[in-house]
C-alpha cells in the first residue's frame, strides 16, 4: 500500500486527485483528502455492500481488501488507497452473478443470520484463503478476530470458511 | 413401543424436506452486499438529522438558544421541545418526550434536533446550540429511587397515554411496573415467614448484574418522508412495524392510516430493536422541511442512550428442608428501568422473565416480585430474554451456593429439585411436557461424568422458556405462471422468519420452494402483525404457513376436474406435480395447473389466520427446557477465565430450519459468554462511560469455544410439524 502525500500545507478538506482500481475497474476521482474510504464507497460511489458499524475499526463490518490485505474502510483516509487495488463485496461474484466458493459456503453452512457483518466476514475469509488455502480452525478464528458477529456465535462462520477451503471448485 | 415423535408422524416426504439444510430466502443478497439495510437506502433530497443530548442526568431546562445553529449554511431545521407540543412516545406507556421541554432525565435525553444537508453540518450545528440547565439532584440507583422522600421523576405519570387499558397507580411513584409470582404460603406474608422460620436451612443473598447493550452491529437507522397525501413513510430498523405504527399514531394523535412503516433487512436485534427512537423526531423534521430526513445513531448514542439490558439488584431468600429440597423462595428483584419505561412492551411494564429465578424447579411456597424502577440513567429495554437472564443468574448462582453449603453435588442438587411431570415451576408455569430431569441427565452423561481435570472447574445451569403465544395472518398470491408470492409485514432480523414460511408452505403443499417468494411489505400492504420477538415467530408463522399450504391444496382439489378432466380420486400434489392417487403417475406439473386455473394478471389470493390456543392461568402451556454446562480454566495470576468445554442440552421440537436452529443456539450461547465474561456498560454519575464498541466489547471469534449441542427432540411442539422456538 502506498500512501499519497498531500502537500504539507494541505487542509483536510482540500481535494486530492485519486486514482485506484476498484473491483477490477480503474477509478479517477477528486475527493477531500481526509474523507474515509468507507464514505467514498458508500456515499460517493453507492457501493453500500460495505457496511458501517462502530466507526473505530473494532467491528470489521467495513472490511475491504486493499492490495489483497484486509482493511477496515472506516479507518482509512482515501489517500491510503492511491494507486492501490481495492476489492469490495460487490467485486466478488462473477460477471454472470456466479458466487465465489466463500460466498457459496456462507449461504450453505450458517455463515450468516442478520447479514450485517457478512460482507466483512466474506472479505476477510477471502483474504485468509488467498494466504492460507487450508487453514485449521484455530487459524480461522485467529484471522477473523477483527470481524465481530453477534448472531452466529462464530461456529457457522468457521464452518463456512472450512467448507470454502474444501471446495474444489474454488478458483 | 413408544409413541412416534411428531417428526416420525410426518411422513417421509416432509421429514426428508426438513432434514435438508435450508436455503435462506435472503442468502444471495446477504453474501453479495445487495441486501438493503435502513442506512443503505438512497432517497432523493435527503436531509440528515443529528441530536443534542443532555450532558447531565437530571435538570430543569432554563433556556435553549438555537439562533447560531439555525444561521449556519446547510441547516434546514432546528427543533426543540417547544416544537413538539408536549408529545411523548413509548410502546405501552408514552412517557418519553420526543424532545425534552421542561426537564431532562438522563445523560443523552434529547434537547434538540437538527436537519441539515450533510451529517457533518448537522453535527456541527447541534454543537452550536446553547442550553442553560439547572441541575437537580439525580436518582442514580433503584434503592435511592424507592426511598420515601426520593425525587419523583414523573410527577405527571397519571396523565400519560397508556396503551394497555387502565394503568393502576404503582405503590411508589418511581415504580414503572411490577410482576409477581406467588403461590403456597407466599400468598400470606405471615405464613411464609413461618415456613422460613421452621426450615432446616435458610439462605439469603443479593445478586447484581450490570447494564449491557443488545450488541446488534447495525446502528438504529430511520428515514422518514411525507407523501403528497400527508402520509408519513417510515423506513426503519424497527422489528415490530405494526406496533410502531400504532405507537406513532397514539403519540401524534392521528389516525393509523397516516403512518406506513417499511424497511429492509434488519442488522441484528436481540430484543433491542423493538423500541427505536428516531422515528418521531425525524417525522417532525420532515414536516418542518418538506424533505426526507434520515437519522443514524452514533456509537455514543447507541451505547449511551438506547434501550440497554436492565441492571438489576436481586435479593433472594431460599429455604431448604433437611433432605435438601427447596421449600420456600422469597425474591425481590429490582430492575433499573432508567429515565423512561417506554421501551417496555408488556402491559405490566415489568420484565416477563424477571420472576424466573427458579422457573424450572419445584418450590412449594413462593413469593417473587420483579419491579422496574425509574432512575436518572439510560432508559432500559428488552435484550434477549428480558429479565430472565438476570433472574436465572441469581437463582442458579444461589443454588450453587446452597449445594456447596449442604455438601451436595450441584448437578445432583438440581436433579433433586427440578420440576417433575405434573408439577408447576416456581414462577407459576404449568408445563405441557416436563423435561428438566432428562436435560440434566444428558448433562451428566455428556460432561459431568467425564474425568475431572486438575485446575478446571465446572458449572451447570437449568432454564426453561415459553413458546410465544398469539395469532398470525398470512396470505399468498398464486400467479398464472406458477409463482407463489407471500407478502408479509413480518420483518426478518436474521432469525429466518421468511425461510420458515417458505419451507413450511412448500412442505405442506408439496411444491418446489423455488416458486415461493416471501416478500416484506409496508404495514399498509399486509395484515396486522405483532412483529418479531418473544419466541413467537417460528410457532405462529410456521402454523400459519401450514394452514396456507393446506388452503392451497384445498383450492386446487376443488378445481382439479376443471384443470385435469381425467383426474381420478386420490390425485394430489407431490413434489411439485399432480400425481394419480393409485399409480403415482404425473398428471400435470404445478406450472400447468397454475396456467389452467389462474387468469393471467389476476392472481388468486388466499388468506389464513392461525390462533394459538389460549392457556388460562394454571393451564399447561408449551415450553422448552435447556441446560448449559461449561468447564473452565482460570489463570491463577491474571484471573482470566478460559472456557475449555461448553455443552448445551436443548429440549427441541421438530426443527424447521436446521442450520438456523443450530445458529440460534450457538449465537445465544455466545451472547451468554459475553454477559458472563466480557460485556458491561459501565456507568459513572449516571452517564454511560463505555460509549464505543471498544469499551462495551462483544465476544470475538477467539472468545467463544466450539459448543457441543445435544438436542432432545420432543414428541410435541405447538408449531408447524411439532416445532418449538430456539435460542
Amino acid at each position: 500500500m502506498t500512501w499519497m502525500r498531500p502537500p504539507a500545507d494541505a487542509h483536510p478538506t482540500d481535494t486530492v486527485d485519486l486514482r485506484f482500481v476498484l473491483n477490477g475497474r480503474p477509478v479517477t476521482r477528486s475527493v477531500p483528502a481526509a474523507r474515509r474510504l468507507v464514505d467514498l464507497l458508500r456515499e460517493d460511489l453507492g457501493l453500500t455492500g460495505t457496511k458501517l458499524g462502530c466507526g473505530i475499526g473494532v467491528c470489521g463490518l467495513c472490511s475491504v481488501l486493499v492490495d489483497g490485505a484486509v482493511m477496515t474502510a472506516c479507518l482509512l483516509p482515501v489517500t491510503a488507497i492511491a494507486d492501490a487495488t481495492v476489492l469490495t463485496i460487490e467485486g466478488l461474484a462473477g460477471p454472470d452473478g456466479e458466487l465465489t466458493a466463500v460466498q457459496r459456503a456462507f449461504t450453505e453452512h450458517g455463515g450468516f443470520q442478520c447479514g450485517i457483518c457478512t460482507p466483512g466476514q466474506v472479505m476477510a475469509a477471502t483474504a485468509l484463503l488467498a494466504e492460507d488455502p487450508h487453514p485449521d480452525e484455530g487459524s480461522i478464528r485467529d484471522f477473523l478476530v477483527g470481524n465481530l458477529c453477534r448472531c452466529t456465535g462464530y461456529a457457522g462462520i468457521v464452518a463456512s470458511v472450512e467448507a470454502a477451503a474444501a471446495d474444489e471448485r474454488r478458483s | 413401543m413408544s409413541a412416534p415423535t411428531a417428526a416420525e408422524a410426518l411422513g417421509p416426504e416432509v421429514l426428508e424436506r426438513l432434514a435438508r439444510p435450508e436455503a435462506r430466502v435472503e442468502a444471495r443478497g446477504k453474501v453479495t452486499g445487495a441486501a438493503v439495510y435502513a442506512d443503505d437506502r438512497v432517497v432523493e433530497g435527503l436531509l440528515h438529522a443529528r441530536f443534542l443530548g443532555s450532558p447531565i442526568p437530571h435538570g430543569r431546562i432554563r433556556s435553549i438558544d438555537t439562533a447560531r445553529a439555525r444561521a449556519m449554511p446547510g441547516v434546514r431545521a432546528v427543533l426543540t421541545g417547544a416544537d413538539t407540543e408536549g408529545r411523548r412516545f413509548g410502546r405501552r406507556l408514552l412517557d418519553r418526550p420526543i424532545l425534552a421541554w421542561d426537564r431532562v432525565l438522563f445523560v443523552g435525553d434529547r434537547l434538540a434536533a437538527v436537519a441539515a444537508d450533510t451529517p457533518e453540518i448537522a453535527e456541527a450545528a447541534a454543537a452550536e446550540i446553547e442550553v442553560d440547565l439547572e441541575e437537580l439532584p439525580p436518582v442514580l440507583d433503584v434503592r435511592a429511587a424507592l426511598a420515601a422522600d426520593a425525587p419523583v421523576l414523573h410527577p405527571d405519570a397519571a396523565s400519560y397515554v397508556y396503551l394497555g387499558g387502565e394503568r393502576k397507580p404503582p405503590s411508589h411513584p418511581n415504580i414503572q411496573g411490577r410482576l409477581a409470582a406467588i403461590h403456597g404460603a407466599g400468598e400470606d406474608p405471615e405464613a411464609l415467614a413461618a415456613v422460613f422460620s421452621s426450615a432446616a436451612h435458610v439462605f439469603e443473598h443479593v445478586f447484581r448484574t450490570p447494564r449491557e447493550h443488545a450488541g446488534y452491529l447495525e446502528p438504529q437507522a430511520t428515514i422518514v418522508w411525507v407523501d403528497e397525501a400527508g402520509v408519513a413513510h417510515v423506513w426503519t430498523t424497527n422489528k415490530t412495524p405494526y406496533n410502531l405504527r400504532d405507537q406513532m399514531a397514539a403519540a401524534f394523535g392521528e389516525p393509523k392510516e397516516r403512518f406506513e412503516i417499511e424497511g429492509g433487512a434488519i442488522g441484528g436485534d436481540f430484543g433491542g430493536k423493538g423500541y427505536t427512537v428516531n422515528e418521531y423526531a425525524c417525522l417532525l423534521l420532515a414536516r418542518a422541511t418538506g424533505r426526507p430526513v434520515k437519522a443514524v445513531a452514533s456509537p455514543a448514542e447507541e451505547f449511551g442512550a438506547m434501550n440497554v439490558r436492565h441492571a438489576s439488584e436481586m435479593r433472594l431468600r431460599t429455604a431448604v428442608d433437611a433432605d435438601g429440597r427447596l421449600l420456600a423462595h422469597a425474591a425481590d428483584l429490582l430492575f433499573d428501568g432508567g429515565a423512561y419505561a417506554g421501551a417496555k412492551p408488556l402491559p405490566h411494564l415489568s420484565l416477563a422473565g424477571g420472576v424466573n429465578t427458579l422457573a424450572a424447579y419445584r418450590v412449594p411456597h413462593v413469593r417473587i416480585e420483579a419491579r422496574t424502577v425509574y432512575t436518572n440513567t439510560v432508559p432500559a429495554g428488552h435484550v434477549r430474554s428480558p429479565g430472565e437472564v438476570q433472574a436465572l443468574f441469581a437463582g442458579e448462582s444461589q443454588l450453587d451456593i446452597i449445594a456447596r453449603a449442604l455438601g451436595v453435588d450441584p448437578l445432583e442438587f438440581r436433579v433433586r429439585n427440578a420440576v417433575r411431570p405434573g408439577e408447576a415451576g416456581a414462577a407459576g408455569d404449568h408445563f405441557r411436557e416436563v423435561r428438566a430431569v432428562e436435560v440434566l441427565e444428558a448433562v451428566r452423561s455428556e460432561l459431568w461424568d467425564r474425568p475431572r481435570v486438575a485446575g478446571r472447574g465446572r458449572g451447570v445451569a437449568l432454564g426453561v422458556r415459553h413458546v410465544g403465544p398469539g395469532g398470525l395472518t398470512l396470505r399468498l398470491r398464486l400467479s398464472s405462471d406458477g409463482r407463489i408470492q407471500v407478502p408479509t409485514g413480518i420483518p426478518d432480523q436474521g432469525a429466518g422468519a421468511a425461510t420458515v414460511i417458505r419451507r413450511v408452505l412448500a412442505a405442506t403443499a408439496s411444491v418446489d420452494e423455488a416458486r415461493i417468494s416471501v416478500v416484506r411489505t409496508s404495514t399498509a400492504d399486509s395484515p396486522q402483525d405483532q412483529g418479531v420477538g418473544g419466541s413467537r415467530v417460528t410457532h405462529l408463522a410456521g402454523r400459519a404457513a401450514q394452514l396456507l399450504g393446506e388452503a392451497l391444496s384445498e383450492w386446487l382439489d376443488e378445481r382439479l376436474p376443471a384443470a385435469v378432466p381425467t383426474v381420478g380420486p386420490g390425485a394430489h400434489l407431490h413434489d411439485d406435480r399432480l400425481v394419480d392417487g393409485a399409480t403415482g403417475e404425473t398428471l400435470a406439473t404445478f406450472d400447468e395447473l397454475a396456467a389452467r386455473l389462474v387468469e393471467p394478471g389476476t392472481p388468486v389470493e388466499l388468506t389464513v389466520r392461525y390462533e394459538a390456543p389460549a392457556h388460562g392461568h394454571g393451564e399447561p402451556a408449551d415450553y422448552g427446557f435447556a441446560a448449559t454446562a461449561v468447564e473452565v480454566e482460570v489463570d491463577r495470576e491474571t484471573g482470566a477465565v478460559r472456557l475449555t468445554d461448553a455443552l448445551l442440552v436443548a429440549d427441541v421440537g421438530t426443527v424447521i430450519n436446521p442450520v438456523a436452529h443450530r445458529g440460534q443456539l450457538e449465537g445465544g450461547f455466545a451472547m451468554g459468554v459475553g454477559s458472563a465474561l466480557i460485556e458491561e456498560l459501565t456507568i459513572d454519575g449516571g452517564a454511560v462511560t463505555s460509549l464505543s464498541l471498544a469499551d462495551a466489547r462483544l465476544p470475538a471469534s477467539t472468545d467463544v469455544p466450539p459448543l457441543r449441542i445435544v438436542q432432545l427432540p420432543t414428541t410435541i411442539g405447538p408449531g408447524a410439524f411439532g416445532s418449538k422456538m430456539a435460542g
